[in-house]
């Protein structure tokens, strides 16, 4: 098509992750044109997923950076967020572990930073204080920060529910799209180029993750670099020995939070992570080592920790920009003008979405994009059946509608066949083994998806109208059968 | 939502489940299985090798074969089945709730007979790290593929471990074109049966690589190679003897877990060696009136042993709902000690007249050794013959009652070389 034949994005927003689908969600309010360009098959499948999902208060920014003002914004606005989009929260609080005179001195530290951040219900508490609350804590903790406001999500769910929302409201989503060019033409509008298609936008913000300084250098900008920060991760049974129910960590480092015990939403628990830089944007892998430090980590935090309740390791890479500080890079770029960062969200980039996604959209109006409120905006979103939540009579009912509800396919999770056939068919839906366990948790459980998978293989092909070889596992090139035997 | 009454109802339509079962109705009991597939059998459905009911049935046969040896028997003594049924709880007073196609039904039960099964070990309990790509699968689920589902799992596979499963999918790959680079397994030792390394692995040459296990899988999308390396004594890889093998599968038979999800929301106490319920020589739990057999209980090493666990627990269970189990106060508690990992039962009743079944297993292989058990300090048994003891054989002793009767203190069970 003639390139001026195009339409003309208001606002494009490159990278779907947590950042991305933050800020479509918040523009979907305003009455412009928005698309979201993704490079993979899914939303959310990069640090978003590889993410242990605390929503931070905010009491760990240094007072007067971009983090120290968006983290808090961010936190408070998810209790409200998950009643409009209907995601899993779970109020947890945090206690931050002093285990010296030194560490003790760091939780005051850590107390008044929240004051000057303005992140309410924070104190410091005892070592007895610490053991009344969680039982199992080592007994050389003689202090901790308590933060009560502290929530857990499950960021994949909370990035999908911020896509839907901006899909029903009018958001043009585009996976597998990978940004390759981008060009100012001469009417001051950019030209994106995909391994699929061009777009035509006015304004750009750049949410590309760990790739953003590369798509920014398409634009022609470098204004800064990225490098990974790379995390190992484990997934912890829901049946723990020694259960927890407020996420630890011990006191932290300039770099790295240190390795927490998390309690997740749906009730089995993360211990992440360690903190390395890589300078391989695509390792995602894991390492012995790593998993060796987490459970040290765990150890200290709760000595009876039971290293055979771990079902799963993996690792993910948090954005770092570089020379930084360790802040943000969000901003409207010096260079281009209409380019808007939003760049370098490392933790706490969850806590922070959100009010990323305000600070970006003032950013944009600075810029002279005109906002006017959506005629018929919808500011909620639904989620899918959680049939392991419904009560006997509601599952009657649901199963009484489409008997597929009352077929389990994932016994650990409790998962059935009709959620699983929702979750293919969802306006953002799953078409991969992988992307359906993300959105039913089938094969997330304690048996790893040992007995269910073949089920999945199944209706997703049958659903999806492709031969069972043909369904990938993950990525693009991620068959799990390899064709039919003899 | 429908409620029915049964003398016994039993979780699982597997090998356990289904010897219980007609145990139970041949006591004239009222029973029901509630199965979460399709059909009766479970995991036998899928081996279709033969070497099931050698003890049995004194006859070679094959899962299939052998499940439905049961499945003829539930059908002609018209027991009741309840397949695509999905237990999702069960509480202390016997009451079990399940859901199928038809909505939620519950089942108030004189006795429960837990008969769910195991799980296999997967990665993330072992955590290799590397990559997540597809092509891991467990030994069980590339069985699945295979034999049900008629899917090629991939095209060259290493397998790590050397259970029982590992072992048969590495003679049933190579039987399908999918070659087996080698089995690799952690242990000094096998862990599978002696008649399955000959028959599996010898028989078509396929290399068994003890003391060595997969460090690292690589390949984000699809697996392309793995990382093996000898280990030392603790079961750390040893630096300097990684080596990198080109495959697109991993296939992992590195052990088996009992399910007892269920059996915790039933308050069922659980050993922390077996991972399955503690129980009495009636192989009741400590929660009165649920009884345990199979896999579930503990890891058996052939079926047949299933079976004849399964047939005593549906008896029980059966006698128990009619009222008319006996039951002494006087239990003692049957201990492992030395080589020996753990017992099944951990309790017995010395006055009651029965004689006493005692399954065990050892941790690791003993060339020459006999079992004893004791009695305090007197010895209660002891086995005549000296034989090898391997950690993948379940041993069976009967104790004869006359040599407890009377008997004070714990009876502790060993292995002397």
């Amino acid at each position: 098509m003639n390139n001026e034949l195009k339409k003309l994005y208001d606002v494009i927003v490159i990278g779907g992750g947590i950042t991305g689908t933050g800020v479509i969600h918040e523009l979907a309010k305003y009455d412009i044109d928005v698309a979201l360009l993704e490079r993979k098959n899914d939303i959310a499948m990069m640090a978003t997923k590889g993410n242990g999902g605390v929503v931070h208060p905010g009491y760990d920014p240094h007072p007067g950076t971009l983090k120290a003002k968006l983290n808090p914004r961010g936190a408070r606005m998810y209790p409200q967020l998950a009643k409009d989009l209907d995601f899993h929260i779970r109020h947890t609080g945090t206690m931050v572990f002093a285990y010296s005179e030194q560490d003790l001195k760091k939780v005051d530290e850590l107390c008044d930073n929240a004051r000057v951040n303005g992140v309410e219900q924070v104190e410091r508490i005892t070592g007895d204080q610490v053991r009344n609350r969680e039982p199992y804590v080592s007994d050389k903790v003689l202090g901790a920060l308590l933060a009560h406001t502290t929530t857990m999500v499950d960021p994949f769910e909370v990035a999908i529910a911020f896509a839907e929302n901006a899909k029903l409201n009018g958001t043009d989503i585009f996976l597998e799209s990978e940004v390759q060019d981008i060009s100012k033409d001469e009417d001051g509008n950019f030209t994106i180029t995909t391994n699929h298609d061009t777009y035509r936008t006015r304004y750009i913000v750049d949410a590309a993750g760990i790739y953003a300084d590369d798509v920014a250098a398409m634009a022609g900008i470098h204004e800064y670099k990225i490098q990974g920060r790379h995390g190992n991760l484990c997934v912890v049974d829901n049946h723990l020995p020694t259960p927890i129910r407020t996420v630890m960590f011990p006191c932290p480092s300039p770099d790295t939070k240190g390795i927490a015990l998390i309690p997740m939403p749906h009730g089995n628990y993360i211990i992440g992570s360690t903190a390395t830089m890589r300078t391989n944007k695509e390792d995602t892998s894991n390492d012995a080592e790593g998993i060796q430090d987490l459970l040290d980590g765990a150890h200290k935090l709760i000595p009876n920790f039971d290293d055979g309740s771990v079902i799963r390791t993996f690792a993910g890479q948090r954005p770092v920009a570089l020379n930084n500080d360790n802040d943000f890079w969000i901003c409207e770029s010096e260079t281009v003008p209409h380019f808007i960062h939003a760049a370098g969200i490392q933790s706490p980039g969850v806590a922070s979405s959100p009010g990323i996604a305000e600070y970006v959209r003032d950013l944009l109006a600075d810029a002279g994009l005109d906002l006017k409120p959506r005629p018929g905006y919808n500011k909620y979103r639904k989620a899918p059946v959680d049939f392991s939540e419904c009560s006997d009579e509601e599952k009657d009912q649901i199963i009484a509608q489409d008997p597929r509800y009352g077929q389990i396919v994932c016994r650990c999770e409790t998962v059935t066949e009709g959620e699983i056939v929702a979750a293919i068919h969802q306006p953002l839906g799953a078409h991969t083994v992988e992307g359906v366990k993300r959105r039913t948790r089938a094969g997330m459980g304690r048996c790893q998806s040992g007995f269910c998978q073949f089920k999945v293989m199944k209706i997703l092909a049958r659903e999806l109208g492709i031969p069972e070889e043909a369904v990938k596992f993950e990525e693009d090139h991620s068959p799990v059968l390899l064709g039919h035997v003899k | 939502m429908k409620t029915y009454k049964y003398d016994v109802v039993i979780v699982g339509g597997g090998p356990a489940g289904l010897a219980a079962a007609v145990s139970a109705k041949k006591q004239q009991a009222k029973v029901a299985i509630l199965e979460r597939n399709g059909e009766l059998g479970g995991i036998l459905e899928q081996c279709i090798h033969a070497g099931f009911g050698l003890h049995v049935f004194k006859e070679e046969l094959t899962g299939p074969e052998y499940a439905e040896r049961f499945i003829d028997q539930v059908e002609d003594l018209d027991i009741d089945v309840f397949l695509n049924t999905m237990v999702l709880d069960i509480t202390k007073d016997r009451h079990v709730s399940a859901i199928c196609g038809e909505g939620v039904l519950h089942f108030e039960a004189g006795a429960v007979v837990l008969a769910m099964g195991c799980r296999e070990r997967t990665r993330g309990a072992i955590r290799i790290p590397g990559d997540r790509g597809a092509g891991v699968f467990t030994a069980g689920i590339a069985q699945r593929y295979i034999n049900l589902e008629n899917m090629k799992p991939g095209t060259k596979a290493v397998i790590l471990g050397s259970g029982d499963i590992g072992l048969i999918m590495a003679r049933r790959l190579t039987l399908e074109g999918i070659e087996v680079e080698g089995v690799y397994e952690i242990m000094p030792y096998p862990n599978g049966l002696y008649r399955n390394i000959i028959n599996c692995l010898d028989d078509f040459g396929i290399p068994l690589h003890l003391s060595t296990t997969i460090t690292r899988i690589n390949g984000k999308d699809r697996v392309h190679s793995v990382e093996v390396a000898k280990v030392d004594e603790h079961r750390q890889p040893i630096p300097g003897t990684e080596r990198e093998i080109a495959c697109d599968t991993v296939l992992l038979s590195v052990g088996l877990i009992p399910e007892n999800e269920l059996s915790r929301k039933a308050g069922v106490a659980l050993d922390p060696v077996t991972k399955g319920p503690v129980v009495d020589e009636n192989l009741e739990t400590e929660v009165p009136g649920i009884f345990a057999c199979g896999n579930v209980l503990h890891v058996h090493d052939v079926v047949d042993y299933v079976t004849t666990e399964a047939e005593e627990a549906g008896e029980k269970a059966a006698l128990y709902a009619k009222n008319a189990l006996k039951k002494s106060d006087a239990s003692v508690a049957v201990h492992a000690e030395g080589p020996v990992r753990y017992t099944v039962p951990e309790f017995v009743d010395p006055e009651d007249g029965a004689d006493k079944k005692i399954k065990f297993r050892v941790g690791a292989p003993i060339e020459k050794g006999v079992t004893v058990i004791k009695a305090g300090e007197k010895e209660v048994y002891r086995e005549k013959k000296a034989h090898r003891f391997l950690p993948s054989n379940m041993e069976i002793h009967t104790l004869k009652c006359s040599a407890i009767a009377g008997v004070r203190g714990d009876l502790t069970v060993s292995v002397e070389e």
